[in-house]
């Protein structure tokens, strides 16, 4: 009892197992395999995204007591300075993630990927190390860095620049940025090297070779051929470090102690979500936060896509 | 010109040498700082004359900081092993076969990875407590057990098996899971490799839905348990700094074993597009 | 790996990586099932998050315990920024919620902020009314744990403050204690003695509002009056800004800080701050941290702001509190009163911790005269004692928390101008920015609909 034997992709031969169940399997399979992923989004996804639109609209003491406020919070939003504080310090953060991190590590991968390096997995094992440890353990390491007087910061500053040894980094409001910027710049910049790196690797040699003949320098080459064979990997990377500097939480909150720090100068968006529905207890405020991050992050990311000029198909 | 080039290439070795030892310096310190007494801590700017195990003495007989590692190393295995079957599987589904749905399936997983998590997480706690779930192991596995970034890896990766591989299994009347588990899985065992270090990384290192979900201190996993540490004894900077360096030794280690796997399995998603 | 499990790899499809995580899943699994978390049998669970006080309790409890046959009472240590977040976290999800509760002063405003219905911890005005207790006690300690006049905890403390000085200093720069009765006595003095970069007269910070509040509290104000109404910028805050700023900033200043730990051990050893705000608690943890200074440390009341003014004010506190959860609360008010008011552990617990309790009758006790070494000899507990009934009231909010983020705030802004503009229009300033984060305050607590 058998269907055609060609429904099935199978190498072209003679004789065939084609039972019905044989097709059966083959024709729910895929609907199996995802299964897991649909029930486990339905319950764990879809149900919380729901339910947390629906939050936006209440003010809560919890889940036990919520009441309706319709779109006060996004009112009270617009004008809460908290959130312009969260919102400044997170698009600050953003803004140096991706102008100074980005350069950087490809600035690094060029120099690695270029032949005149020795030990390059060596080296390229040590730029990317730090990004292993997680934020909440680089976290806990740097805030002892950064201690005035005796930290490794300031006495590294103060032997090479002559800072004052008893420069205040995490207590003072100026510097929790810079702090916090140097510190994801260590984290980071490795890891985004090795994304530049292999789509260095990537590029055709062909057209470096062709370049050549043309007559193009190296300065040319890097602007004819290079950049525009590591784009679309530059476009990845760059979206990726947005949205990622966009949900910025853990590192400012190790290291400042469980606190924004000091005036409020390491407040991130998700730290005040944070604060609002775990510490506060209003998970209807917080939910309409984490909708307003959502939203944005959402707009940059298609910015950043449509003025790079790539788009998302359906990959 | 050769003598140029001579010069660039120290030039250019010099500073990568000297990027890197700047690079690995924390490192160092922390290392450094876990054998140190607390005398000395802060007297000596790395190693001190006197090695000293006070550190990790500290640690131990304060908190069973060896029961937060073993909870953080269950959670994180059991995390790799239950998303590795499960996107391993969605990845094979979406690589190797055309089924109605599967164009708005792919767009919905790329839509879930732009959405800020945190967003979810108030609403996630209600329902992970209407369910029970709550200060337990199978609440932090469970809401996470599928990894949409792993199964676009896996998808990837499953794209550059031939298929005539699979034609040939099914002449011989394989089923299409013994196809999964018997061909195609052991020959995606570098992107496996990779994924176990990527999804091992991100459990270890996770810290906010821990501390929302867990309450018992028993069950702390080690980002909670040392931010607790901070909380209780902040000034103990060497006990502290003993507890950073075994929480991160571990990740260290899988990488060191895992890395070329590591780095193909994370650019090629990107790479090719 | 690949070697030598070469077979088993081989079979395992997904893998040596994978196996491995298998195998440790597994092993670890089993080593906590047969390590599990010993299911403790307690009659009342209590959290605090100071080691001093739980240090202490475990030496109270068992007597508690003998009095009580058959009653277990199992204390936990709970960092004080989780005590907050899980203690909301379990109201919330009604999970393991403890019996009693030590709450920070700051954070118990937070505790308050729905309806008076919904709030975790009992209500225990009646109790302490009928016990006497609240005659017996600092009054002015029940306010920060009271909400729409009902109290909720009890105090653990009075706190009052002090300034700790370096005497061997002093001495030798010829400064007379006694002759500094007023706040411009200190600042003149100060202005003498500072030299900018080594000495400083007194340690205050520049970024938070830590020590800025018991200076408010010493003049009468505060953040919030007794109905709730933020009053963060009334004319008492102003003149306090107006009198703490030019102290850390600008070309008079005699303060500074630096940090905690080993920091301002070596700060206090090498003289470069001569005094410091020192409520009860924090001499003990001067004398803890800076050994060396034995002997050479001593105290005087805080400068008045005028003549025969207050000369103390309050920094930091503790209450606790029981929750509604708890199924015995006859019994965990009796632990309450155990752990707080048993003269015999009091004395004892005083001589360990410096910290007055907040029974009045309490003081009779010969531990409070008893001269200190490290302070030069001076009765620690009968200075403390005498100041204590001076203490000001402090009113709390739910919105304490933010308040005191905003204070922070403002008082960063207010050093800020004053660093670059010096005097020029520094009141004004001074009055616009405090008005600013009160009204955000308002703002926030207008919103809230309970």
């Amino acid at each position: 009892m058998a269907t055609r034997p060609t429904d099935i992709p199978m190498a072209p031969t003679q004789a065939v197992r084609t039972s019905r169940w044989f097709v059966l399997q083959y024709k729910m399979a895929p609907y199996l395999f995802v299964s897991p992923f649909l029930i486990l989004f339905a319950i764990f996804g879809a149900y919380p995204i729901v339910k947390s639109l629906i939050l936006a609209f209440y003010a809560t003491n919890g889940p036990k007591s919520a009441v309706f406020v319709g779109v006060q919070n996004f009112i009270f939003l617009f004008s809460d300075r908290d959130f312009h504080k969260a919102v400044w310090n997170t698009a600050v953060f953003a803004f140096w993630s991706v102008f100074l991190q980005l350069p950087l590590s490809l600035g690094l991968a060029l120099l690695l990927n270029s032949r005149w390096v020795r030990g390059r997995e060596i080296l390229r094992l040590a730029f990317f190390s730090p990004n292993l440890l997680g934020q909440v353990f680089v976290g806990v390491l740097f805030s002892v860095l950064f201690i005035p007087q005796y930290g490794l910061v300031n006495r590294f500053l103060h032997f090479i620049a002559g800072v004052p040894l008893d420069t205040k980094w995490l207590a003072n409001p100026n510097l929790v940025m810079p702090a916090l910027v140097l510190t994801s710049l260590w984290m980071y910049v490795g890891f985004n090297m090795i994304y530049f790196l292999a789509a260095l690797q990537a590029v055709d040699k062909d057209l470096y070779e062709a370049a050549t003949v043309d007559g193009a320098n190296a300065w040319h080459q890097f602007w004819a051929v290079t950049l525009p064979g590591i784009k679309p990997v530059a476009v990845f990377v760059l979206v990726m470090s947005t949205i990622g500097s966009f949900q910025l939480f853990e590192l400012p909150w190790i290291m400042l102690n469980n606190s924004a720090g000091p005036d409020q100068a390491g407040l991130t968006i998700v730290m005040y979500l944070y604060q609002t529905g775990f510490v506060t207890g209003d998970l209807g405020y917080a939910s309409t936060v984490g909708w307003t991050l959502a939203l944005g992050v959402l707009m940059i990311s298609l910015f950043q896509m449509r003025v790079t000029g790539a788009w998302k198909g359906g990959d | 010109m050769k003598t140029f080039h001579r010069i660039v290439r120290f030039l250019v070795n010099l500073f990568l040498l000297a990027f890197a030892a700047l690079t690995l310096t924390p490192m160092v310190w922390l290392l450094a700082a876990t054998l140190k007494s607390p005398d000395d801590l802060f007297s000596y700017t790395f190693f001190a004359p006197r090695l000293s195990t006070y550190n990790f003495r500290d640690l131990f007989s304060t908190v069973p900081f060896h029961r937060y590692m073993i909870n953080s190393i269950f959670v994180a295995s059991t995390m790799v092993i239950v998303q590795l079957f499960f996107s391993s599987l969605a990845g094979f589904a979406l690589a190797k076969y055309d089924f109605k749905g599967k164009k708005p399936i792919m767009i919905l997983m790329l839509s879930t990875m732009m959405l800020p998590s945190q967003v979810l997480m108030a609403p996630l706690y209600e329902l992970i407590y209407r369910m029970g779930l709550v200060d337990s192991y199978a609440g932090l596995v469970v809401p996470g057990a599928v990894s949409v970034f792993g199964i676009f890896l896996f998808r990837q990766s499953i794209l550059q098996v031939p298929d005539e591989l699979l034609h040939a299994a099914r002449i011989d009347g394989c089923s299409e899971f013994r196809i999964y588990w018997d061909i195609v899985m052991p020959v995606s065992r570098p992107m496996i490799g990779a994924f176990c270090l990527i999804s091992f990384m991100g459990t270890w290192n996770s810290f906010l839905w821990p501390q929302i979900i867990l309450h018992k201190t028993e069950r702390f996993t080690l980002p909670i348990a040392l931010n607790q540490l901070v909380g209780l004894y902040q000034q103990q900077y060497g006990t502290l700094m003993a507890g950073t360096l075994l929480s991160v030794l571990p990740v260290i280690i899988l990488f060191m074993l895992l890395q070329k796997e590591f780095i193909a399995g994370l650019t090629a998603g990107a790479v090719k597009g | 790996m690949y070697h030598a499990s070469g077979v088993v790899t081989m079979r395992f499809p997904y893998g040596p990586a994978a196996l491995s995580m298998l195998v440790l899943s597994i092993l670890s699994a089993v080593w906590l099932a047969f390590n599990p978390i010993p299911p403790k049998k307690a009659t009342l669970v209590m959290w605090t998050f100071a080691k001093t006080h739980y240090d202490a309790y475990k030496q109270a409890i068992p007597s508690f315990e003998a009095k009580h046959p058959g009653v277990k009472v199992d204390l936990q240590l709970v960092s004080w920024q989780a005590v907050t977040s899980r203690l909301q976290a379990a109201f919330l999800s009604d999970l393991d919620v403890p019996d009693l509760v030590e709450v920070e002063i700051s954070a118990a405003g937070s505790f308050f902020r729905g309806p008076l219905k919904d709030v975790g911890f009992r209500d225990l005005t009646d109790r302490i009314k009928q016990s006497g207790l609240y005659d017996r006690m600092v009054q002015a300690r029940f306010a920060p744990y009271t909400s729409r006049g009902r109290i909720f905890g009890l105090p653990h403390d009075v706190h009052p403050v002090m300034i700790a000085y370096r005497r061997d200093i002093f001495d030798q720069l010829g400064i007379d204690v006694r002759k500094i009765q007023t706040w411009d006595d200190f600042i003149a003095v100060g202005r003498k003695v500072t030299i900018p970069g080594k000495r400083y007269m007194l340690e205050l910070p520049d970024s938070e509002s830590s020590r800025f509040e018991p200076l408010l509290y010493q003049r009468g104000g505060g953040l919030f009056d007794p109905q709730g109404n933020c009053i963060m910028d009334n004319e008492i805050a102003v003149q306090t800004m107006l009198f703490y700023v030019p102290l850390v900033a600008g070309p008079n200043r005699i303060a500074s800080d630096l940090g905690g730990g080993q920091i301002f051990t070596r700060a206090v050893e090498d003289g470069y701050f001569l005094c410091m705000i020192t409520p009860d608690w924090r001499s003990k943890i001067i004398e803890v941290d800076v050994p060396k200074m034995r002997g050479k440390m001593a105290l005087m009341p805080l400068p008045a702001v005028y003549p025969g003014g207050r000369r103390t004010s309050t920094w930091g506190g503790t209450m606790i509190g029981i929750t509604k959860h708890c199924k015995y609360p006859d019994l965990a008010w009796e632990l309450a009163l155990h752990l707080y008011l048993n003269k015999d552990d009091l004395a004892q617990r005083f001589r360990d911790t410096n910290i007055l309790p907040p029974a009045k009758d309490a003081w009779d006790h010969p531990a409070y005269d008893e001269p200190r070494p490290y302070w030069s000899n001076q009765p620690l507990g009968r200075l403390y004692a005498q100041l204590a009934p001076d203490v000001p009231f402090q009113y709390t909010s739910p919105f304490i928390g933010t308040a005191k983020g905003k204070l922070s705030e403002a008082l960063v802004a207010c050093v800020q101008y004053y660093k670059q503009n010096g005097d020029k229009g520094f009141e004004e300033f001074v009055r616009r920015r405090l008005k600013q984060s009160a009204d955000e305050v308002r703002r926030l607590m207008r919103r809230n609909p309970y």
